[in-house]
């Protein structure tokens, strides 16, 4: 059992676009460490969306590995795929995509209903979750009687119901106003933070990507450049040496470097 | 189908196709009423071919039966010559095949005949096939004493009975297009025949078919015999008293129906018929015997000669009427034959057609709502629903959509059968004419009835028609991609 959540060796994925090929990923290599918050930016056409998709298993690469929890999807047919979309990963949208004539807690046990869990085993842990994002009481109400960010909350609530290994969210905070951005950063920074749930977001937003502890530049296919994320000092970890650090330490015990970033951070996270 | 099943019954797949359904009310309200009628004509034409068929057998049956018995009365009657006043009233053959007594024209001369129906037109031949007695004749009065000197002076004449018939009804005006015809539309038809026993005993004047009690006998009077419908008509059986026209009669028989006319007729003495109807020695129509049938045809042109005003036939005239008759049915059972054959294959067209309607309404729908719902299926796709899952939940929601119709289907098709399959289907019944319904025309359609057999056949069809269309569009809606779930619109 390695401790890779994701691991993708020399993906490429060549697009046919009229004569043309078009390299969306071109040789891409990227690991993410189990209960890591990452997020994917990059400018339009960078490739960001093929990327999530080939994580998400909806989309195949042209060669490469991608493996996740240790399992190599490039390969598998789709009559297995679906089985790892269903038990490692857990899709976010943009959208919310949450079905309009299912009530919250129905929409959150779906992904559980080809599962061996039993009915009622399926609604306690739907109302578990909704709890957990802070939905109790809300369990009948239907999407159009939800804010959006509630119904980004419910979406999540969701994404985590088979338990997956990473929770891929697409823009999630994309559709929503400042209030409720805040609020959905704050609570996948706080499922990461207490639950070690890994989660890959793909942002354009830069105050919401500096929420996470790894940022990924992508350009023309290619992680081009990588950032240390704010949420490192919540996990109170050294953004140099990744050294476990104390709440109170102003310096980094094993290298010795001021943790700054500590005190910024208070400063630039959402209050 | 064992795993469709596992679906239907351990997901969620059930209700959310149910709910998919309500999402759009009017839709489904419209796909289902839709649906429903083109079931309800899969369902309207086979009853109306069943409706048509025993039509047909009714029709064959009904002529058959009248021409039988008509023919042995007729052979056992070959010596007997009907006379009664020629009358200027337009005639034809009168031939009832639905024989209330309210709708019975009486033993007359075509009295029942006044449509321009098939089988009308002022043919001028008196007299009518099918009473029991062959009671033919006129119904004008006539005196009675004027005709002793056929008995008398003609050779070869064994007997002579004089017969009164009067028909008691109500007069209805019926208008048809432009004209219209007022006519006596009896409720019985009283028969007076002289209870003598060298004639009843020897001629078959007197219904042969006595179903309860007895027949008349010489010299009796202040009794009826009743044929069954005037038994139902007036409340009596045998050993009760009937009042008629004021008068009271013991009834000592019923006679069974042995034609036409004679269902509605109730047989009592000539003297009794004439004091009760007020035509004291009044007769409408003479039976006369000939001695033998080779002395028939002299009898009757001496009868003619000795008396021109009336009309007389011979049983052999009958016969040959009866042959023409026959001609005339022959014709119209071809016609219903036909009728039926071609029931039969535009039937089949158009079941053909409201087959491929219902696959097609339910293919297109459900493509319509997979396509609708494209970004739905991706997002299922992409949170882990199995291809099969997808398309067990579109073919169960086409199924339950034609489910729903084959409901409705039902109910429209076994409520408006009989509508659906006159406006879609040629009516055996109608093609012969029973120009409306005082006719009593021969051919009585069958009523279209939907039997629960039926009904069950439908619904199979309409589950599986419904299974049928929903097949392609579950196929594509299982064959989305997940990615359709990160579209945005």
């Amino acid at each position: 059992m390695s401790e890779l959540a994701l691991k993708i060796v020399g993906v490429s994925k060549v697009y046919q676009l009229g004569k043309r090929n078009v390299n969306a990923l071109a040789n891409l290599n990227l690991d993410v460490k189990k209960g890591e918050f990452a997020a994917i930016m990059g400018p339009s056409g960078s490739g960001k969306t093929t990327l999530l998709n080939v994580i998400g298993c909806i989309d195949k690469p042209t060669s490469g590995k991608v493996l996740i929890d240790d399992i190599d999807t490039a390969g598998l047919p789709e009559s297995e795929l679906y089985k790892i979309r269903r038990n490692k990963i857990g899709f976010v949208f943009q959208n919310f995509n949450l079905l309009p004539y299912l009530n919250a807690r129905e929409n959150v046990e779906l992904p559980m209903e080809m599962t061996t869990k039993s009915k009622n085993e399926r609604t306690a842990r739907a109302n578990g979750l909704l709890a957990t994002v802070g939905l109790a009481g809300r369990e009948e109400h239907r999407p159009q009687r939800l804010s959006q960010g509630e119904q980004q909350r419910v979406a999540i609530a969701r994404a985590l119901a088979n338990d997956p290994a990473i929770i891929l969210a697409d823009e999630p905070t994309g559709n929503l106003d400042m209030k409720n951005k805040q609020d959905i950063v704050k609570l996948l920074a706080n499922l990461n933070l207490k639950q070690g749930t890994t989660i890959i977001l793909v942002t354009h937003d830069g105050q919401v990507a500096a929420h996470t502890e790894r940022i990924l530049f992508l350009n023309d296919g290619k992680i081009t450049k990588e950032k240390e994320g704010m949420h490192l000092a919540k996990k109170n970890i050294c953004p140099y040496c990744k050294a476990k650090l104390q709440p109170a330490d102003e310096k980094c015990p094993n290298c010795g470097k001021t943790v700054r970033f500590r005190k910024k951070a208070q400063v630039r996270l959402f209050p | 189908m064992e795993n469709l099943f596992r679906d239907a019954i351990c997901l969620g797949i059930v209700s959310r196709a149910f709910r998919n359904l309500s999402r759009r009310k009017i839709r489904a309200l419209l796909v289902v009423i839709a649906l429903g009628f083109s079931m309800a004509i899969m369902i309207a034409v086979p009853a109306g071919i069943a409706a048509n068929q025993s039509a047909t057998q009714n029709l064959t049956g009904n002529l058959s039966n009248t021409l039988t018995q008509t023919e042995a009365t007729i052979n056992q009657t070959l010596t007997q010559i009907d006379c009664g006043l020629a009358s200027s009233a337009p005639s034809g053959f009168g031939f009832s095949g639905n024989f209330t007594p309210g709708q019975f024209g009486g033993g007359g001369r075509g009295d029942f005949n006044f449509t321009p129906g098939q089988f009308g037109g002022g043919s001028g031949i008196p007299g009518e096939f099918g009473g029991g007695a062959l009671g033919g004749g006129g119904s004008t009065p006539m005196n009675e004493s004027l005709y002793t000197d056929i008995n008398s002076s003609i050779s070869g004449v064994v007997a002579v009975a004089p017969i009164l018939t009067v028909s008691e009804g109500h007069n209805v005006t019926v208008t048809f297009g432009d004209r219209s015809f007022t006519r006596l539309v009896a409720d019985y038809i009283i028969e007076g025949v002289p209870l003598n026993s060298s004639i009843i005993d020897n001629y078959p004047i007197l219904p042969a078919n006595i179903t309860a009690g007895r027949n008349l006998q010489a010299g009796e009077s202040g009794v009826v015999i009743l044929s069954e419908n005037n038994s139902a008509y007036f409340g009596v059986g045998v050993g009760d008293r009937v009042t008629i026209l004021g008068q009271s009669f013991e009834v000592v028989g019923i006679h069974g129906t042995s034609g036409a006319s004679d269902r509605a007729t109730l047989y009592m003495s000539l003297s009794d018929a004439q004091a009760l109807t007020g035509n004291t020695g009044e007769i409408t129509s003479l039976e006369v015997f000939a001695d033998t049938t080779d002395d028939v045809t002299a009898v009757s042109s001496a009868i003619s000669a000795l008396h021109a005003e009336l009309d007389v036939v011979t049983a052999q005239e009958r016969l040959s009427q009866l042959q023409q008759q026959q001609t005339n049915y022959d014709a119209q059972l071809a016609n219903a034959q036909a009728t039926l054959n071609q029931t039969q294959s535009q039937a089949f067209e158009e079941i053909i057609v409201a087959v491929a309607a219902t696959s097609l309404i339910v293919l297109f729908v459900m493509l319509y709502t997979v396509r609708e719902r494209t970004k739905e299926i991706g997002t299922l796709k992409a949170i882990g629903f199995s291809n099969r899952t997808v398309m067990s939940q579109f073919m169960l929601e086409g199924i339950l959509l034609s489910l729903l119709a084959g409901v409705v289907g039902v109910a429209i098709g076994s409520i408006a059968a009989p509508f659906l399959s006159s406006v879609l289907l040629p009516t055996v019944g109608n093609s012969l004419g029973a120009g409306f319904r005082f006719t009593g025309g021969l051919a009585s359609t069958t009523a279209v009835t939907v039997n629960p057999e039926l009904m069950l056949i439908g619904f199979g069809v309409s589950v599986m028609l419904g299974a049928l269309g929903s097949v392609y569009p579950a196929w594509r809606a299982s064959k989305t991609r997940p990615a359709e779930a990160m579209r945005y619109e």
